[in-house]
């Protein structure tokens, strides 16, 4: 396997999301603090929603009921359909400086009277949690639906004695397919004053997403679906391409979305930007990671070696077509073969 | 039915009205069909009427009448000029105007060719050819009936480097076989003459692999020329067919060429003078074959065999034990020979002049580069729009209904999983 890649694709993941190519360009945050978020938290998130939404769920009807009712309209054994529910939990991580880095999450149960969430059980995975990771505090607080709601604002002041600048992550479970980045959202909160009254709101701010190996593996391997009899080797290695296939298409999309970019810089569409300019050529320069003239061997041999293989596959597929070719061919017109005796199965 | 004035000015005319778009064309090709008759009858009054057409414009006009023109027999003063006026209208002619007459264009070309050989010039006649060629052919991949005289004019003319041009293109369409017979012969000749003995052995065993139902001549003397290319290219030759050849082909094509056969044996055993004394003894059956001067190819390739079989033995040796091996008279011989060898990339060796001793090295190739790499993915193109071809002919052939009836006929009477409601005979 190419070893370099990863990295590289990373690199300019960053530096797309620096160009402000992310959603979150439009930071209305003031308080200067920059985000990092780990794709754990995303997955935690996702998987406690979904584990609780399937749950929730009413039990199928018998398909034989089903079949009878012939979906003509709709079936009265089965509930309408409910708002889809709301998951809590607790973020926790490190702040060090101006940088909060959010490194994993934990669940908690929310108590729709009292419109808070579950204290006790709170403290007691905080201090378990500090058992194992002591570095990690506290950083806030999670849920999910589409948009913040004025009831979290509730349970944000409730958690400001905790951490008194508590972040609420909220992630957006509907699936958009047209939607290209994260459905998931940073708010801090902020003290304004609206209509004279000074008031705590919710304002967005800008994150990025930050990864170590061994969690990128992890997740890599969870987040994506595997065919549920683990599949033949044949079509492992078809899934396997075709991660492969989708990562590089995207992230051709977008070093031609720097290219135009640039292009156009050049032209003279969109005035100059230094540090923008700057971001990309050091993207540039970093980017032949091995420039010696053992990798260039090493790699060029193992690809010609691989083309190789599939032209030996080729070949062997072409030889057993012709063969059969020949074969009805000869059955067909050529008068003297094969006189008397039986031939053989066809 | 004689031909005034009048006629032939609306003859002219018409021509000219109707030489726009396709249907107009179509139509112009309709009436000209009914005039078949009457252009051969007034064959020698056609000519002035050449001079009111543009060839470019008017092509299908201008080549009924070029038709009628040259089927009459011509002297040979007047064969030059034939020549330089058909010539010029290939070289002007529309290439759609003549698709639509195309037999019409071909004997036009093959009277052509034939003046061209009356002048004893073939060389004028080559680039005519050449372009009346690729007007007549629908895509290169398709086999005209000029093919072969175009290649033949090739051989006689010399110059080789054009006709190789054209075999380049791979063929899949045939119209007439005996075409592909000959193109493939000619086109093996060519080959031979420019030294290119591998592509020479492809279209030399497609003649003697091609399917026949009664022998021909050409297949004859391809099988003994490709005899011959087999031991210069290959060093062996193996004696057994494929098992696409036809059964016609595998009975008798060996009664033909006994002393070739034999050739090969006394090839195989290794020994230059074995070799040049059956050469000697049979040399007018090879000359009567006018494959003698590839005969003695054969016996010079065979010191370059012996010189290879060298290299898997040993590692260096002296140009003199070399020579002595491989029965060269003298060190100086064995030089000259390697360092042919190594030229043409025939061996991997360095001599060394100083002490007279020869290194054989291995194959330098290390599949390192991006120039092997575009190699290696032009080669994977060309396979797989190789194999879509072959699946295509190979779904047509099972629709074929002459392969389903022999195929239901020659299935057993009763099956495998039998009584079922497949029937066992087909009847078409």
């Amino acid at each position: 396997m190419l070893k370099p890649f990863p990295s590289i694709f990373r690199q300019i993941t960053e530096a797309a999301k620096g160009l402000g190519l992310e959603e979150n360009m439009a930071s209305s945050s003031s308080s200067g603090l920059t985000f990092k978020l780990h794709p754990l938290v995303i997955v935690n998130i996702s998987d406690h929603y979904t584990r609780i939404k399937s749950q929730s769920l009413p039990p199928p009807s018998t398909p034989h009921a089903a079949s009878a009712s012939n979906g003509a309209t709709s079936d009265s054994s089965s509930p309408p359909p409910q708002p889809p529910p709301r998951v809590f939990g607790c973020v926790i991580g490190v702040q060090r400086g101006r940088t909060v880095e959010i490194f994993n999450s934990f669940e908690l149960l929310y108590d729709p009277s009292t419109h808070s969430l579950d204290r006790a059980f709170l403290e007691k995975k905080q201090e378990l949690y500090k058992k194992v990771f002591p570095n990690f505090y506290i950083l806030g607080w999670y849920s999910t639906g589409s948009d913040a709601q004025e009831s979290d604002m509730q349970i944000h002041r409730d958690l400001m004695d905790i951490n008194e600048s508590p972040l609420y992550v909220l992630l957006n479970p509907s699936i958009n397919p047209a939607q290209k980045d994260l459905p998931v959202t940073i708010y801090e909160s902020e003290l304004h004053v609206i209509d004279g009254i000074p008031q705590l709101i919710f304002v967005q701010s800008s994150y990025t997403i930050e990864t170590v190996e061994a969690e990128r593996i992890s997740i890599d391997h969870v987040a994506h679906l595997k065919p549920s009899d683990g599949g033949s080797a044949a079509t492992q290695l078809a899934a396997h391409l075709t991660g492969i296939h989708s990562a590089i298409k995207m992230l051709n999309s977008r070093i031609r979305v720097l290219h135009h970019y640039l292009l156009a810089m050049q032209k003279g569409d969109i005035p100059c930007e230094n540090s923008l300019l700057r971001e990309v050529s050091s993207l540039l320069r970093r980017l032949p990671a091995i420039e010696s003239e053992k990798f260039q061997d090493d790699f060029l041999m193992e690809y010609n070696d691989t083309l190789l293989i599939s032209y030996l596959a080729m070949f062997t597929n072409c030889s057993s077509t012709m063969n059969e070719l020949v074969d009805k061919f000869n059955t067909a017109y050529d008068r003297h073969s094969r006189r008397g005796g039986r031939s053989a199965f066809i | 039915m004689n031909l005034n004035m009048n006629s032939v000015e609306t003859l002219v005319a018409q021509i000219q009205g109707l030489s726009g778009s396709t249907s107009d064309v179509n139509h112009l090709h309709t009436l000209l069909k009914q005039l078949e008759e009457l252009f051969k009858s007034e064959s020698s009054r056609l000519a002035p009427l050449l001079t009111e057409l543009d060839p470019s414009i008017h092509s299908l006009g201008y080549l009924y009448i070029l038709e009628a023109c040259t089927s009459a027999p011509i002297s040979k003063e007047q064969a030059s000029e034939l020549v330089l006026s058909v010539g010029r209208f290939i070289n002007l002619c529309s290439a759609e105007q003549i698709r639509v007459a195309p037999d019409k264009f071909i004997s036009v070309c093959k009277r052509f060719k034939d003046q061209v050989m009356l002048l004893e010039d073939p060389m004028r006649g080559v680039a005519p050819m050449l372009t009346a060629l690729q007007k007549l052919q629908y895509s290169s991949e398709q086999l005209t009936t000029l093919h072969p005289d175009f290649l033949l004019l090739c051989l006689l003319a010399k110059c080789y480097k054009t006709g190789l041009s054209i075999l380049e293109d791979d063929i899949f369409e045939v119209d007439q076989p005996r075409d592909f017979f000959l193109y493939c012969y000619y086109g093996g000749m060519i080959c031979i003459g420019q030294k290119k003995f591998s592509k020479a052995l492809e279209l030399l065993h497609s003649v003697v692999t091609a399917p026949m139902s009664v022998l021909n001549a050409i297949a004859i003397e391809a099988y003994k020329k490709y005899i011959l290319v087999s031991l210069i290219h290959l060093g062996q030759f193996s004696s057994s067919f494929p098992k696409y050849t036809s059964s016609v082909a595998q009975r008798n094509l060996k009664n033909f060429s006994q002393p070739y056969l034999e050739l090969v044996n006394s090839y195989c055993t290794g020994k230059i003078s074995e070799l040049e004394a059956f050469v000697q003894a049979n040399n007018e059956k090879f000359e009567s074959d006018k494959n003698l001067g590839l005969v003695k190819q054969v016996v010079s390739s065979m010191y370059k065999r012996n010189i290879q079989r060298l290299t898997q033995t040993y590692l260096t040796l002296s140009l003199e034990d070399i020579a002595n091996t491989v029965q060269l008279n003298s060190a100086k011989e064995a030089e000259m020979h390697v360092l042919q060898m190594i030229q043409d990339g025939e061996i991997y060796a360095t001599i060394n002049q100083k002490d007279g001793m020869v290194r054989f090295l291995e194959d330098p190739e290390q599949y390192k580069t991006c120039e092997m790499i575009e190699l290696i993915d032009s080669s994977i193109q060309r396979i797989m729009m190789l194999s879509r071809k072959l699946t295509d002919m190979d779904e047509q052939l099972s629709c074929d209904p002459l392969y389903l009836g022999k195929a239901g006929r020659d299935r057993q009477r009763f099956d495998f999983d039998d009584f079922d409601t497949v029937p066992s005979k087909f009847t078409v």
